[in-house]
């Protein structure tokens, strides 16, 4: 199976070095297992289009058979705030079911993840974090993958809540 | 002008038999069909492709990790109905397990040598 992570990756990194839609970047991706994206969000007034946020993906052997991790990430240079966002926790964990094993398909890849996730903010109407943040950000000792997930959202577009 | 060859090389050109409509890449490796999914080093029979009762193609090799791990369900990863295999149109024999996916090779180009 590792062939078929670093194979695939090498490709999409060959691809995104290349072109990648607006407000996507790549910031690093020193290897085949851990990659930043920054994402900037345009026409959303909570997301002023100056402030950028950070994403880390990071791969198991099994992509894309297996969903990336992803999480935001805060740094203070360059500034990088983790996003204000009902399915955000502050910690930069993200409820999102594509990148859970319900909602992901192998035929997603970094690009079409960042869409997403873009597309997310852009279309996010509430400057908020989901209910029992700091709860959560306070006892949460697992993997974004590990966790267990309700999504509420019968079409399963986004979702939200955690099943403690 | 007479010429006569003395020798000559056949070239032959082999190409999967997919549905029109059909992809040129595996979407879950990102190859093309023509080439081999990750884990193979030649491609043709030995990294079958498989085509979808849904239409959608993928090499054997990658559709069937993806079937097997939990998180598929056992649907089919690009419109996420129940992949199941086509049934080939032509009776295939017992030892082959991909009926459908069947190499058509051309014609050797260039038959025997001639005169003009």
């Amino acid at each position: 199976m590792a062939g078929m992570s670093s194979k695939r990756l090498q490709k999409e990194l060959s691809k995104i070095q290349g072109t990648l839609p607006p407000g996507i970047t790549l910031v690093s991706a020193p290897d085949l297992r851990e990659w930043t994206m920054d994402i900037s969000i345009i026409d959303n007034p909570i997301y002023p289009p100056h402030e950028t946020y950070r994403m880390r993906f990071s791969f198991s052997p099994s992509y894309p058979i297996e969903a990336p991790e992803v999480v935001f990430v805060a740094c203070t240079s360059p500034e990088r705030k983790i996003p204000l966002h009902p399915h955000i926790y502050s910690n930069g964990i993200i409820c999102l079911d594509l990148l859970d094993s319900q909602g992901w398909s192998p035929v997603h890849n970094v690009e079409s993840v960042c869409i997403s996730i873009q597309s997310m903010l852009a279309g996010n109407s509430k400057a908020e974090r989901p209910p029992g943040d700091a709860e959560f950000v306070r006892s949460n000792r697992q993997r974004p993958r590990d966790i267990n997930f309700l999504y509420h959202d019968p079409k399963r577009a986004f979702a939200g809540g955690i099943v403690f | 002008m007479k010429v006569t060859y003395t020798s000559y090389t056949a070239v032959a050109e082999w190409k999967w038999d997919l549905p029109a409509e059909a992809d040129d890449t595996c979407g879950i490796c990102r190859v093309q069909f023509e080439g081999t999914c990750a884990k193979c080093k030649y491609p043709g029979e030995d990294c079958p492709i498989i085509i979808g009762a849904c239409t959608h193609c993928f090499h054997m090799h990658c559709i069937s990790d993806w079937i097997a791990s939990e998180a598929s369900q056992g649907k089919c990863p690009m419109c996420r109905q129940v992949f199941k295999e086509k049934i080939a149109n032509a009776p295939a024999s017992p030892q082959v397990r991909t009926p459908e996916a069947r190499v058509t090779r051309a014609q050797a180009a260039g038959s025997a040598g001639a005169t003009g």
